[in-house]
């Protein structure tokens, strides 16, 4: 018994000696995390697998764009190497995988993750740590509209100033569907299929707002849940064809759009057609002709320039160099339009040149005050974006780009998006 | 009858380690260590469950979804304090496992772990209707902030507290009546033990020690409770660290749940199995295997090499 | 003792008509009619109620094929497979695959419902047999290994994200008196229905179906008579794996796409279908996955219990509904047999 008691003992006074030892070898952090001479490491959340898989393009075409950047000697020196993590589009992975960059990985900043509810369910505890969540791929409004005031609605009781987006907001989105409904089709009884998260709220929030007096055309208003089946979203269909819709509003994420386009002929309805513009990559509209879906005349916006359509823009053809150079697996992807790839690089030269912009030894501080002072116009204009938009940011102005450009889609199953009328500006 | 002193030097050991890891590892890496605690008290609770009384449930990680949502959202709407809100994480989840305890009794072996597959599978997806209340896909964040040393104290002490709380039950009347139960029904009835009461209890109880892990879940993932958060696959981690953590052994327990705590983490970092999946090959391989060579478990093991060394 | 002989001779006797395939009372005969009749005069009222009755069937007869894979393991085995819709993705992985590698949709069809077959009794030998002596629980665990199991394996060799097979059929619209019905949900109706017909007549008219089902049933009469028991449950097993391939190649189409988590709504909607129609009943599976792929379109457009409304998410939760109240009202489902309960 004794013997026992002894060697217990023992093991308690080495470990506490071990305990001792290690915690005075270990050397505070000095200087800004993910900084050095050599390199700036960063990191995102992605859906590499899950319902939003087909995103996952995306960080593959940023790290194409820092490839680049790298094999030009970098931005002061220094290499960027990205750190991309799945988080299966799912908000209760975003947390573990943010914090797996943060803490782990002590990344810089964390750039271009992807998501409204995962950048929701991470943004107290990265504004709580004062860590840059930069061009963040989702629209929603509140990545401008929280910098300088709380937000309670969204569980902000703070303000969010380290948290920035960087496309054309969702509720400035619906509002110039909504316009545009006004002008061509002012009796339109709408149906609405929206995501039953934060995502499709802020959508159908906007195209109210957008329809002001008239938002009593909006007949039936129909969430669905991201793992709905196609014959879920079927059932939705039907339930806004029984009210009367003649025109169709899909606020959704990739898969749900395409099974609402394809199950709209499945159901024998061919109302007037808008989709959101995150889900209308010609390749999803690609797969959804392929599955019967007829496509012409269906609606939506962009803000990126066009691999195919404006294949001969030199941004365009920038962009293909860069594919083919650094991430040539994407060159069959790119030559059929893949939007994803053209969003991917303009994300990543925006961030690029505010890295640029922030100091020759970036602090996490003059990332931010860079990313709060985009001038992405004339010069030094960004050459992925639709031509004759621009990036810009200021003290009043927390959303990088506020234009729009409709586009219709024509040339049936081969087709392709084909932009009309106005530029659309200061849309939120 | 096993000497008790061994018994105490395992847990002395086991408890001398555990408080001095926050000291000795990276902060990242204790919130690792935390996932072990959280999934060693809904292991546990299993096992009360199906190694004593021999009632199989693949449905805890609906029980740590209601424990989880408790704390989240009187965390969000009221400020409560967060210990107080696992204690009320415990006690409705112990009311709710004696609710689904009851319809159990009338079933047996495949049925009941058919309909607490469905349960597991169902529960997550309530936040979803009733998403004003329980935040729907958004998710509902906790008011208050922790830190990674924390939950780890706070998710280890309990863990020490519910071990001895099992201990008490399990050594007691109560415990005696689950192992007749287990071992045999029929003589359990004969004997004057009200089936049950003893059944529906062991239900409760094992409940509650998942609504306790669930809370823990929960402020280990920064306090934000979504419905995914606990899909299938968590009950089925439950299941596969009590298959591997056999019956009635501290370290049993201990290498189960560090099995199923420990191996996403540990594994992202390997190539094959680093993908987020190939951790579940290796998860499904390890409980077939469980199954055919070691079906007592890593307890069995132990048993096996005691009853070894003392020949 | 006496009460013991009787209840002892009373399974024997149900049993005996079990050999028959069948033991549905009149009442519920009568419901079934019924029922048919409230969807043909509700389609021929309401173009919404045919359209989503047409679906529903569709869907139903996958479920009822998945259903039915888990029926024919319960009777062979005793044990409730929840691994039997990963086996059936992972199937319709291997069938893309085949694709891939430059087979016709139907030959690849044919081959992967060849290999399911083999894969079937592979896994009953190698991983349930050793198990099974020990106790059905075991069984059942491992059957949960191999739902991660595969799961895993899947995700690791094809990777999470989005495939696209060829469709088997098209994307022709019918139209029907208004209603416009996809050539597609006709496929897969008719597909599943003639596969559960053909194993039906196997199980019926042949020596092999015969002795699977006295494998089944009377296990040491069968031995005893010269069958071969160990390998007629095998066979049951390979033969679930069959008709869970035809569920996934079925379910498959009707998403546009292949993914991973393919089965996993459909393994507890075929939960509810086998319970529905009793776990030991053939013809109860597949006329239970039926009434649930039914019930659950139309309840999401009709559904209403006072205030609330039977949104899509509680689809799985009425599933859940539906197994808790046939099994605590009438555990042995619609067609099944009562099972006598000793304690």
């Amino acid at each position: 018994m004794t013997v026992n008691r002894k060697k217990l003992g023992a093991l308690l006074c080495a470990l506490l000696a071990t305990a001792v030892v290690v915690s005075a070898a270990a050397a505070s952090h000095t200087g800004t995390p993910g900084v050095t001479s050599k390199q700036v490491t960063i990191g995102g959340t992605f859906p590499f697998t899950g319902p939003a898989a087909l995103y996952k393009t995306i960080p593959v075409a940023e790290q194409a764009y820092y490839a680049y950047v790298n094999a030009h000697g970098g931005v002061n020196h220094r290499k960027i190497k990205d750190i991309t993590l799945d988080d299966q589009y799912d908000p209760s992975q975003t947390p573990s995988k943010t914090k797996e960059l943060v803490e782990k990985d002590h990344v810089f900043a964390v750039v271009g993750s992807l998501g409204t509810a995962p950048i929701l369910s991470t943004w107290k505890y990265l504004n709580q740590k004062k860590i840059p969540q930069v061009l963040v791929a989702t629209g929603d409004a509140y990545w401008g509209n929280c910098v300088h005031k709380k937000c309670p609605g969204a569980g902000a009781t703070t303000p969010r100033p380290w948290t920035m987006g960087w496309q054309p907001d969702y509720p400035g989105e619906a509002k110039v569907y909504a316009k545009y409904i006004r002008k061509t089709k002012p009796n339109a009884k709408i149906g609405v299929l929206y995501q039953n998260d934060a995502y499709g709220q802020n959508y159908l929030n906007g195209l109210k707002t957008g329809l002001g007096a008239h938002k009593s055309a909006i007949v039936d208003a129909e969430s669905y849940n991201l793992t709905d089946s196609a014959q879920v979203i079927a059932a939705h269909e039907l339930a806004m064809e029984k009210a009367g819709a003649d025109t169709f509003v899909i606020f959704a994420t990739p898969q749900a759009a395409i099974y609402a386009l394809i199950d709209r002929g499945a159901i024998g309805w061919s109302p007037l057609t808008i989709v959101n513009n995150v889900s209308a990559n010609r390749l999803f509209l690609l797969s959804a002709g392929q599955n019967g879906a007829s496509l012409n005349g269906v609606i939506s916006t962009g803000y990126t320039a066009s691999p195919t359509v404006q294949a001969n823009l030199k941004g365009m053809q920038f962009g293909k160099q860069i594919i083919a150079k650094y991430a040539p697996a994407l060159n069959s992807s790119w030559a059929e339009g893949d939007g994803n790839l053209v969003y991917g690089l303009a994300v990543a030269w925006t961030f690029v040149d505010a890295l640029k912009h922030a100091g020759k030894n970036p602090t996490r501080a003059s990332l931010m005050k860079a990313l709060r002072n985009l001038n992405e116009s004339g010069k030094n204009k960004n050459p992925f974006v639709y031509p004759g938009m621009n990036v810009k940011t200021s003290k009043s102005r927390t959303f990088p780009m506020e234009q729009l450009k409709l586009e219709k889609w024509e040339g049936g199953k081969g087709g392709d998006w084909h932009s009309f009328g106005p530029l659309y500006t200061g849309i939120h | 009858m096993r000497s008790r002193i061994p018994a105490l030097v395992s847990i002395a050991v086991v408890a001398a380690v555990i408080s001095s890891l926050p000291f000795v590892l990276s902060d990242y890496n204790v919130s690792l260590v935390t996932q072990v605690g959280i999934f060693f008290i809904a292991v546990l609770g299993l096992d009360i469950l199906t190694g004593y009384t021999g009632q199989i449930s693949i449905g805890h990680g609906a029980f740590m979804c209601i424990g989880g949502y408790t704390t989240a959202v009187m965390s969000r709407d009221h400020n409560t304090n967060l210990i107080v809100t696992m204690l009320m994480a415990f006690a409705i989840c112990f009311v709710v496992g004696l609710l689904v305890g009851l319809p159990a009794l009338r079933l047996s072996g495949a049925y009941l772990a058919l309909v607490t597959f469905a349960l597991a599978v169902s529960v997550p997806l309530l936040p979803l209707k009733w998403s004003s209340f329980l935040g729907g896909r958004n998710g509902v964040q906790t008011s208050q902030t922790v830190s990674n040393l924390w939950v780890y104290v706070v998710a280890w002490t309990a863990s020490a507290i519910l071990f001895v709380l099992a201990w008490l039950i399990l050594r007691g009347r109560v415990g005696r009546a689950f192992r007749a139960v287990r071992d045999s029904e029929i003589a359990a009835v004969a004997s004057g033990i009200e089936l049950p009461v003893y059944k529906t209890l062991a239900f409760g109880i094992s409940a509650a020690y998942a609504g306790v892990a669930g809370s823990l879940f929960v402020l280990a993932n920064n306090g934000f409770a979504a419905p995914d958060e606990f899909a299938i696959f968590l009950s089925l981690q439950i299941l596969i660290g009590a298959a591997v953590a056999g019956l009635g052994s501290l370290w049993g327990v201990l290498v189960g749940a560090a099995f199923v705590g420990l191996l996403p983490s540990v594994s992202s970092g390997v190539p094959v199995i680093g993908s987020a999946h190939g951790q579940d090959v290796v998860f499904g391989a390890a409980v077939i295997l469980v199954m055919l060579v070691l079906p007592d478990g890593v307890a069995g093991l132990i048993a096996r090499l005691r009853g070894m060394t003392r020949a | 003792m006496a009460t013991a002989e009787s209840s002892r001779l009373e399974s024997l006797r149900n049993r005996g008509a079990a050999l028959g395939g069948g033991g549905g009372t009149p009442i519920v005969i009568v419901i079934l009619v019924g029922v048919a009749i409230f969807l043909l005069v509700g389609s021929l009222r309401s173009v919404t109620f045919a359209q989503l009755t047409v679906q529903g069937l569709a869907l139903g007869a996958v479920y009822g094929s998945l259903a039915l894979a888990l029926v024919l393991v319960y009777r062979a085995t005793r044990v409730v497979n929840f691994a039997q819709g990963e086996l059936a993705m992972l199937t319709t992985y291997i069938a893309y695959q085949l694709i891939k590698w430059g087979l016709s949709y139907w030959e690849a069809f044919f081959a992967t419902l060849a290999i399911a077959l083999v894969l079937g009794i592979v896994l009953e030998l190698a991983l349930i047999r050793p198990v099974l002596h020990r106790s059905v629980i075991a069984a059942v665990i491992v059957t949960v290994g191999l739902f991660v199991l595969i799961d895993g394996v899947v995700n690791w060799i094809w990777g999470g994200d989005f495939k696209f097979m060829p469709s088997p059929f098209g994307t022709k619209i019918y139209h029907v008196g208004g209603v416009s019905i996809a050539r597609l949900y006709v496929g897969m109706f008719v597909v599943v229905i003639i596969s559960v017909l053909l194993v039906w007549a196997l199980f019926r008219f042949t020596k092999l179906g015969l002795g699977m089902r006295a494998a089944a049933l009377r296990p040491a009469e069968a031995a005893f008579v010269g069958v071969r028991v160990e390998w007629m449950l095998a066979i049951g097993w390979g033969l679930a794996a069959l008709l869970g391939a035809v569920a996934g190649l079925m379910a498959e189409p009707s998403q546009f796409t292949l993914e991973p988590t393919l089965m996993q709504p459909i393994l507890v909607y075929a939960f509810a279908a086998a319970v529905l129609g009793g776990l030991d009943s053939p013809a109860g599976a597949v006329i239970g996955g039926l009434l649930i792929g039914v019930s659950l379109n139309l309840v999401v457009q009709y559904g209403h219990i006072g205030p609330l409304k039977i949104t899509s998410e509680l689809q799985t939760p009425a599933a859940f509904a539906v197994i808790v109240a046939v099994l605590l009202f009438k555990p042995s489902g619609l067609f099944g047999h009562q099972e006598v309960r000793r304690v």
